[in-house]
């Protein structure tokens, strides 16, 4: 934890949501996921660039080089879950600080209950979970590909701006990284951005997959 | 058994060879590396420590050859203290080396003995709760050196250990070298001359990527034997003119005339007398033999 979650992470993840609670506007509670998604993305690549690559940067990666391919794998995921944990907790506090900064209008969409309310965060939940992991892993895999945390966060940048635009949303429509922001708000009961997620497992799911074979070859 | 490299030649992508043909055997004990920066060393050992392929040549492991098939197994043998290295700076020593020697696959019980006992080798005892950030140069070389001695390798592989290192930290550092050497490989790289005359009976001299010279140090110094003049020069106009025509290993001022330590292949044409070669004169006779 002392090693991928530092202090300076720490506070500068915290910085960045609480900033985002205070100048990113919303009216209505349903609007602070779309508020979130795309940031939190953001947050994400940039926080986990540097997964393995501070070990190239501090010139440990030929020691190891010698270690046992499990034992590094895991040591990489191990850092991975924990910095995702904590985006996602960070995550979850950001959605209350918007509550509790903006005031909007809970149950904007008059459904009229407290259940929805909660149905609505978990639903959120769900969905920058899914976020969080799929950006979290594609840096840090784009990183160990070509051993710069700079080339990681580049690379997500350009498909951050690309999925993240109007471009991306008429192109790729439901199928879109960001499908749960470019969501149907009118209708809650439309669940067709889910796609745009499981793109997003796919990915994730392979990410995982070749981090080993990427780290055993590149070193 | 120790390493056997035959025919080694290392050339990057942007064409520079940095080793270039070289045969060389390391038998068990400690085996000094000698050369100036360039030389080629650190390549060399990065092609022992598997983290570099070679363009060509072989290499064995105990008779083991480096070859993908047999990397895992090598890399367990091998204990590698980089020539630079910035070990966690977040964690305490302690916290540093428990995490190097699980990501070992050391066993717990195991890595935590050799922490004890190195850390006292290296009087970092009192030091282990401090934070890496915290720690000199010498002391985090010092760990460095631990890290490496985790796994009980049977071939060690340190580049430029004591870099940084006050006199007593180096001979710290040189004796636990030594110690440690007893029925494995220990390479030693280095371009302080002094480290290696007091731990290595066999070296080699490395210089743009060939072998110079390798061998043991009595037959390095036999060498240079009989090219080694000490002579007095009266003023600086005369030290300048042999500086000019000789390597000149040592001066310095006895009484008002400047002594003056000249490597020569033949008598200099000056009043001066032979002397027995240090370690270091034969490193300059043999780094300069071919230079006019």
């Amino acid at each position: 934890m002392k090693i991928s979650l530092t202090f300076q992470k720490q506070a500068y993840a915290v910085f960045y949501v609480v900033i985002l609670s205070l100048v990113r506007g919303v009216t209505y509670s349903n609007e602070i996921g779309i508020a979130l998604e795309a940031p939190m993305a953001f947050l994400a690549f940039t926080f986990c660039a540097d997964t393995y690559t501070q070990e190239i940067a501090g010139k440990r990666s030929e020691i190891w080089r010698l270690y046992p391919m499990k034992k590094r794998t895991y040591a990489i995921y191990r850092r991975i879950v924990i910095q995702e944990m904590f985006l996602l907790a960070a995550a979850a506090a950001s959605y209350g600080l918007f509550i509790l900064f903006q005031n909007p209008f809970l149950n904007g969409l008059g459904q009229g209950s407290l259940e929805s309310e909660v149905c609505q965060f978990l639903v959120y939940f769900a969905a920058i979970a899914v976020t969080l992991a799929f950006w979290g892993l594609l840096s840090n895999l784009f990183a160990c590909l070509f051993r710069n945390m700079w080339v990681g966060i580049g690379g997500c940048m350009v498909l951050w701006l690309l999925t993240n635009s109007s471009i991306g949303d008429k192109t790729l429509k439901a199928w879109n990284l960001f499908s749960y922001t470019f969501r149907e708000l009118d209708n809650s009961s439309d669940f067709s951005w889910v796609c745009g997620k499981m793109v997003c497992i796919c990915i994730g799911i392979i990410a995982v997959a070749v981090l080993p074979k990427i780290i055993e070859k590149r070193g | 058994m120790g390493i056997k490299i035959e025919d080694l030649t290392v050339t990057f992508r942007n064409k520079v060879t940095a080793i270039n043909h070289v045969y060389l055997e390391i038998p068990k004990g400690i085996f000094g590396l000698l050369g100036e920066n360039g030389a080629g060393k650190t390549t060399l050992m990065r092609v022992l420590t598997t983290v570099l392929s070679p363009t060509s040549g072989t290499v064995t492991l105990d008779g083991m050859f480096y070859s993908e098939g047999n990397f895992r197994k090598i890399q367990r043998k091998i204990g590698y203290l980089p020539q630079e290295i910035d070990l966690y700076p977040g964690l305490s020593v302690q916290e540093c080396l428990e995490y190097m020697g699980d990501l070992a696959g050391i066993p717990r019980q195991a890595y935590k003995q050799r922490i004890d006992f190195y850390l006292e080798k290296t009087s970092l005892s009192e030091h282990r709760r401090k934070k890496m950030k915290q720690l000199s140069g010498g002391m985090k070389r010092r760990v460095g050196l631990i890290q490496a001695l985790l796994n009980e390798p049977e071939f060690l592989i340190v580049d430029e250990p004591t870099t940084g290192l006050d006199p007593e930290e180096r001979i710290r550092i040189r004796n636990l070298l030594v110690d440690f050497s007893e029925g494995r490989t220990v390479l030693f790289s280095t371009h302080v001359v002094e480290d290696l005359a007091a731990t290595c009976n066999q070296l080699a001299v490395m210089k743009k990527g060939k072998f110079l010279y390798s061998g043991s140090m009595k037959e390095l110094l036999e060498q240079a034997n009989g090219h080694i003049w000490i002579c007095k020069a009266k003023d600086e106009g005369t030290a300048r003119e042999l500086e000019k025509k000789y390597h000149v290993s040592s001066k310095q001022y006895v009484g008002d005339e400047l002594q003056m330590k000249l490597i020569s292949e033949a008598r200099p044409h000056i009043e001066c007398r032979s002397c027995e070669a240090t370690l270091e004169d034969a490193y300059i006779y043999i780094a300069n033999k071919e230079a006019p």
